[in-house]
């Protein structure tokens, strides 16, 4: 369920970023105000590392005949609580997203919301402690496991959803992409539920104080009500506002930089979107363009008839451009290699 | 479940690799850290037909590659993981985005390729941006670099103590999965009855770690309050080498 940059726009991709950036500060904070916090760090980032290799271990879906692997929010919320939780699968994600090519340093946010912020910050406080109110038994807890598990996914895989058509870069109807997802998400939800009941369950019976003192502790210093309100109007303004930003002006970065080469150096032509040269700094930047290009007709998306440009021409210039940009890195290698020899020699 | 100990071995191929002594090697992690996300957000800002315009890009990690001395097979093996999801979301714009976009001869090719090169392109560019990042970068000063952007110290611990364990914990992991094949047969996966005590016997030798590695830490005189490395200044290098990846890229954002 990992987003990845390709299909996000820089808007949204910032502005969930943002959002977790926040989401992991008030956390950081809840975690410094506890007392254990400096015990409780080693325990996080192992718990962490647990998680990832628990990804790692694959079981077979009967009668399906084939095989999934655990999320492991719902699990480590309720092993350490909501707070720390979060953090833990904040850090695997920012591991997975550099280290193994899973999502995306700008999708990080989405991510992080869609598999860390979900499971652990909503689902944990709203449905999983609740269910356990009234006391701790292998039921209740597999029962709170199902059913948190399989919400926090179909959630997280819905806003993957809005995520992607928000950045407009699918041509996926909504209604069709949502019909992939949901189903496929549920199906791997009860798996991941059913997985996550019996580990708890057996934790449970092993060493109960740990099911327990997660338990008693408080998850977030705020009402479920305040947690919803804010929920409700980042989702509306993540899924809404950006979306409408996004689909209507996809160059908002463009905007961004014109208002502000407006502000320097004060010439209308920086409101132009495609920055057009006309006086001034971007005359010399286009003179100097035009002296160095090495074809110079090769025009691009400038008419919204034909948003690919001069297409052929366009392909062909895109493959001396990769050509010389390969051989550049052959060059670069050979004489590092040669180089190399010489100085063994 | 083989592909445990090739997660194990391509973490410590990627943590080798950063400790090599070339030029990108030796440039402030500030550098390869702002340009990379420098580099990502304006691929992602292109539009979905904007194939040709991104091409030029691919200098970057052509030319990185190279100074770095960094071997392409390793990238290639990562760029395929982000590969599923990118290509299910290009190939359904092929399905509904059908109109022609332009013939090469007799090939017409649609709207919806021409989108889905783009797709590819990017991810292939971004995927890479990443892998460069902690491909040059050792781990500690990626690290030192967060604490320097105010990364709360607790998050960084966190963070750091993650990084550390994976390979401890895939290698336990990969053991225990072993005594069970060895133990059920022509069995490949584990059944799913058995999770619970084989992920819960994970978890609780997991616990028992961790209390003896915080142990262990508080002995070494670890605390919250640990003062980060005095930061290595920007030297005249490594401002250049960011003007070198960040004004093209701006050129080629908004002049092309």
């Amino acid at each position: 369920m990992h987003m990845a940059d390709a299909l996000l726009s820089p808007a949204l991709g910032l502005a969930m970023n943002a959002l977790s950036v926040a989401a992991i500060g008030a956390s950081v904070a809840k975690v410094e105000k506890d007392e254990l916090s400096e015990k409780k760090i080693p325990i996080m980032g192992v718990a962490g590392a647990m998680i990832f290799a628990m990804q790692m271990v694959n079981f077979t879906i009967p009668a399906t005949g084939s095989s999934g692997h655990i999320g492991g929010g719902i699990l480590l919320a309720g092993l350490l609580g909501g707070v720390p939780a979060f953090l833990s699968i904040a850090a695997v994600l920012i591991i997975q997203c550099l280290f193994f090519a899973d999502g995306g340093l700008l999708a990080l946010g989405c991510n992080i919301f869609n598999m860390g912020l979900i499971p652990c910050l909503v689902i944990y406080p709203l449905i999983f402690k609740p269910l356990l109110k009234n006391g701790i038994g292998y039921k209740r807890l597999s029962l709170a496991s199902v059913i948190s598990v399989v919400i926090g996914l179909e959630l997280g895989a819905f806003c993957v959803v809005l995520q992607t058509l928000a950045s407009g870069i699918t041509e996926l109807p909504f209604s069709t992409f949502l019909a992939l997802m949901l189903p496929i998400h549920l199906v791997i939800g009860l798996a991941e539920g059913f997985v996550t009941a019996v580990v708890l369950c057996f934790v449970y019976k092993m060493s109960p104080d740990i099911i327990d003192s997660s338990q008693s502790r408080q998850c977030l210093n705020v009402s479920a009500k305040k947690v919803l309100v804010t929920l409700a109007l980042l989702t509306v303004t993540a899924g809404g506002v950006l979306s409408l930003f996004a689909s209507t002006n996809p160059d908002g970065l463009e905007w961004a930089i014109g208002k502000t080469t407006q502000k320097v150096f004060g010439t209308e032509a920086a409101l132009d979107p495609g920055l057009s040269p006309e006086e001034g700094l971007f005359e010399s930047a286009a003179s100097l363009q035009k002296k160095t290009a090495f074809l110079p007709n090769y025009t691009f998306a400038s008419n919204p008839d034909n948003p690919a440009g001069t297409p052929a021409s366009g392909l062909i210039g895109a493959a001396i451009v990769f050509a010389f940009a390969g051989m550049t890195g052959l060059l670069i290698s050979k004489v590092k290699r040669s180089k190399k020899a010489g100085a063994h020699v | 479940m083989s592909d445990i100990s090739a997660r194990i071995h391509e973490l410590r191929a990627l943590e080798n690799l950063s400790t090599g002594r070339t030029v990108i090697h030796r440039l402030h992690p500030f550098v390869k850290l702002v340009s990379a996300f420098v580099l990502i957000v304006f691929v992602a800002s292109f539009g979905r037909y904007d194939f040709v315009r991104l091409v030029p890009y691919l200098f970057y990690p052509f030319v990185m590659m190279a100074l770095a001395e960094l071997p392409y097979k390793l990238f290639l093996s990562r760029v395929l993981i982000a590969l599923p999801f990118c290509l299910f979301a290009g190939l359904s714009n092929v399905i509904f985005d059908r109109a022609t976009a332009l013939s090469i001869g007799d090939v017409a090719i649609s709207y919806g390729v021409l989108s889905l090169m783009t797709i590819l392109l990017k991810m292939y560019l971004c995927v890479m941006a990443a892998l460069l990042l902690v491909a040059t970068t050792p781990f500690p000063e990626l690290t030192v670099q967060l604490r320097r952007f105010h990364v709360p110290m607790v998050f960084v611990m966190v963070f750091e103590m993650t990084f550390r364990y994976i390979g401890v914990l895939l290698e336990e992991v990969h053991a225990m999965i072993t005594a069970y094949k060895l133990r059920s047969g022509t069995k490949k996966t584990i059944d799913m009855r058995h999770m619970g005590s084989f992920l819960g016997q994970l978890l609780l030798r997991g616990f028992d770690r961790a209390e003896r590695v915080h142990r262990a830490m508080r002995c070494r005189g670890y605390s919250l309050r640990h003062i980060p490395p005095a930061p290595r200044q920007l030297r005249h290098s490594d401002v250049l080498a960011l003007t070198a990846v960040c004004l093209p890229a701006l050129l080629l954002r908004f002049l092309s």
